[in-house]
């Protein structure tokens, strides 16, 4: 039955090629919206290397102190992170690294802007790099504030052509580093991994960034399970109860360790009125071509109402009838999910070639095809429902004399 | 208004003794906001097991509504319907489908054939709202084609035919659920005479092999060839 409904469902979608291609055009283009998105969400947050064990992983991205008249929020400072966030149960490890900030070079007298981010070795074993040259650097050298750096590959082309980087010298404004490792280059939206050159926390002139409480570090907390996620915010919160903020202008502070997707929203200050105004526009975005399609799937019932009316006398029930609409609009909608997934892939190719993201490598994925699919089956079955459910309702004998009252 | 005897038709395997159709003082109104319509009133007519009913009778006199009713596409307003013995006037959209898929072929005076399926695809229509295999589908759909004499048409569509052979397909569709009751709609009604009485044979030959028939028709000729006539006017049993 399921082969004849849709042998019969392409069939009548080509007894109207114009209405066909129109709704089609419609569907397609809400989908490849929707596949898009999904694609650049894709390439934030799904855990590709490094961050293979994402789904375990926590951060600490901001610290909010409270004094009497006043309030600071901002970044933790390694001294927060360091008196607080370690040992925490249910943590397998725990690294405090920089954000990837600005660091300038000359290269045959150009300067050059490389993003630098500063971790220390705990940073390389909850992050999978791909190292091309050399390996990581490690606790002596953290401990010892070594001035070596490990680089991702366009900084090694940038800094030496095509030659091998291993042992050899970046200056990075004004400071020399060995270049101990080269490491795949990581796309500018993977907020954690992020950076052109990484160097230990420690090779840095002064320590006065160890006694900060706000500055521009993030605690990366990997769990043993996302089980234990609770039980770690617990007693984080438990600690910053009893925070010593002496010396302090503050009397409380608070900051809650986070998904990757949770530190994203909190970083574009996206709240829950922000989420519910989001999924608003999702809703409304979606139900415009909804009703739409629905518009079109009436009028086009309209020529099939005698075939309503045999199927009917032949034993056809309304239930069966509802299965056969919504199917044969789900394969249309199937039919537009193909080619904005055809479409996506173009766009995500052009906007890699853009390089508007800096290393970003936008592509389409086995995941994001799965949410182009349940997109056009979700789509198929929300703008098929009301009209299958008119037509089924047809009496059958108006739908034999071809009249949809 | 007497009740019509409920006859019997040894000949053509009728051991049932309830009649395949009876109609209780049936009404059919039709209503909209300010009309009212009086289809049918006080019917009561019963239709033997096997037996060829034409129903005759000006148009608009309610020939069409009598047959929608007796098919279970209707529900009378007033009344009792009953199919086989059983009491189908409240029945569910659920079992009213059933029944219909199970027990009723309906053959129409426009086919009704679906323009994007295949002969093949038509007749098998039935089929596909039962437990059936697709093998098991095309068999039958292929014998009751094979009946009606378009064995080698089955690939062609439903425009690549003549008016008599879409007929033939409507027939073929209609019996390939080996049907106890078999409802025409004025069958001959866009066929010249030829092709007419071909498909009047047909109805015959499938009356004889044991199916009840109610024909609604015009044409005397066509009537003359049934056991029996009911002549409405006026949605009113008039003989």
């Amino acid at each position: 039955m399921l082969k004849s409904h849709l042998k019969l469902a392409l069939k009548v979608l080509w007894r109207r090629p114009f209405f066909t291609a129109v709704s089609l055009v419609g569907i397609g283009l809400t989908l490849l919206v929707l596949t898009v998105t999904t694609a650049v969400f894709d390439h934030i947050f799904a855990p590709y290397p490094p961050e293979v064990r994402q789904q375990r992983t926590l951060l600490v991205s901001f610290l909010e102190l409270q004094g009497e008249h006043m309030r600071s929020r901002s970044w933790p400072g390694y001294r927060f992170l360091d008196s607080y966030g370690r040992g925490l149960p249910g943590v397998e490890r725990m690294s405090i690294a920089s954000l990837a900030g600005s660091a300038f070079s000359y290269v045959n007298g150009t300067r050059v802007r490389s993003y630098l981010k500063r971790t220390d070795a705990e940073f390389w074993r909850i992050l999978a790099f791909a190292f091309v040259e050399g390996v990581p650097f490690g606790d002596d050298e953290v401990r010892s504030g070594s001035y070596v750096a490990v680089i991702n590959e366009t900084t090694r082309e940038r800094f030496f052509g095509s030659g091998p980087a291993l042992g050899r010298s970046v200056e990075l404004d004004g400071q020399d580093y060995r270049v101990v490792g080269v490491v795949r280059d990581v796309p500018f939206l993977r907020l954690v991994p992020f950076a052109d050159v990484w160097v230990p926390l420690t090779a840095q002139r002064g320590d006065g960034w160890r006694h900060e409480l706000l500055g521009d570090m993030m605690g990366i907390l990997l769990a043993r399970g996302r089980k234990d996620f609770p039980a770690i915010r617990t007693e984080f919160a438990s600690r910053l109860a009893g925070m010593d903020l002496s010396g302090t202008p503050y009397k409380s502070a608070y900051a809650r360790p986070q998904s990757l997707l949770e530190t994203v929203f909190e970083i574009m200050r996206v709240d829950r009125n922000a989420i519910g105004i989001l999924a608003v526009l999702f809703f409304g975005f979606l139900a415009l071509p909804v009703i739409n399609l629905v518009n079109l799937n009436v009028s086009r019932a309209l020529e099939r109402a005698s075939e309503i009316g045999v199927r009917r006398a032949f034993g056809a029930s309304r239930r069966r009838l509802v299965a056969q609409f919504v199917l044969e609009n789900v394969v249309l909608t199937l039919i537009g999910g193909l080619l904005a997934f055809a479409a996506t892939e173009l766009a995500m190719r052009a906007l890699t070639a853009s390089a508007v993201v800096p290393y970003g490598d936008f592509h389409v994925n086995l995941r994001i095809f799965g949410w182009a699919l349940a997109f056009a089956v979700v789509f198929g079955v929300l703008s098929g429902a009301w009209p299958a459910w008119r037509l089924s309702r047809l009496h059958p004998v108006d739908a034999l004399r071809g009249s949809m009252r | 208004m007497a009740t019509a005897a409920v006859e019997q038709y040894p000949a053509r395997n009728t051991a049932a003794a309830a009649a395949a159709i009876e109609l209780q003082q049936v009404e059919k109104v039709y209503r909209t906001d300010r009309i009212e319509t009086v289809a049918l009133s006080s019917l009561n007519l019963a239709v033997a097991e096997g037996e060829l009913l034409a129903i005759m009778g000006p148009s608009g006199c309610g020939k069409s509504t009598l047959l929608h009713l007796m098919g279970l596409l209707d529900v009378p307003s007033r009344g009792r319907l009953l199919l086989g013995g059983r009491d189908m006037t409240t029945a569910s959209d659920r079992e009213r489908s059933r029944y219909r898929n199970a027990t009723i072929g309906f053959v129409f005076q426009t086919f009704h054939l679906i323009p994007e399926l295949s002969v093949l695809d038509n007749v098998e229509l039935p089929l596909l709202y039962r437990r059936s295999t697709a093998r098991e589908r095309r068999r039958l759909a292929l014998a009751a084609l094979d009946r009606v004499s378009l064995s080698s048409r089955v690939h062609h569509y439903p425009a690549q035919l003549s008016g008599g052979q879409q007929q033939r397909v409507a027939v073929a569709r209609a019996i390939v659920g080996e049907p106890r009751m078999l409802l025409a709609d004025e069958p001959t009604g866009n066929l010249d005479s030829q092709m007419g009485d071909e498909i009047m044979a047909l109805l015959e030959g499938l009356n004889q092999d044991g199916a009840t028939v109610v024909m609604v028709t015009h044409d005397p000729r066509l009537a003359q060839r049934a056991h029996r006539t009911v002549r409405l006017f006026d949605g009113r049993q008039v003989q």
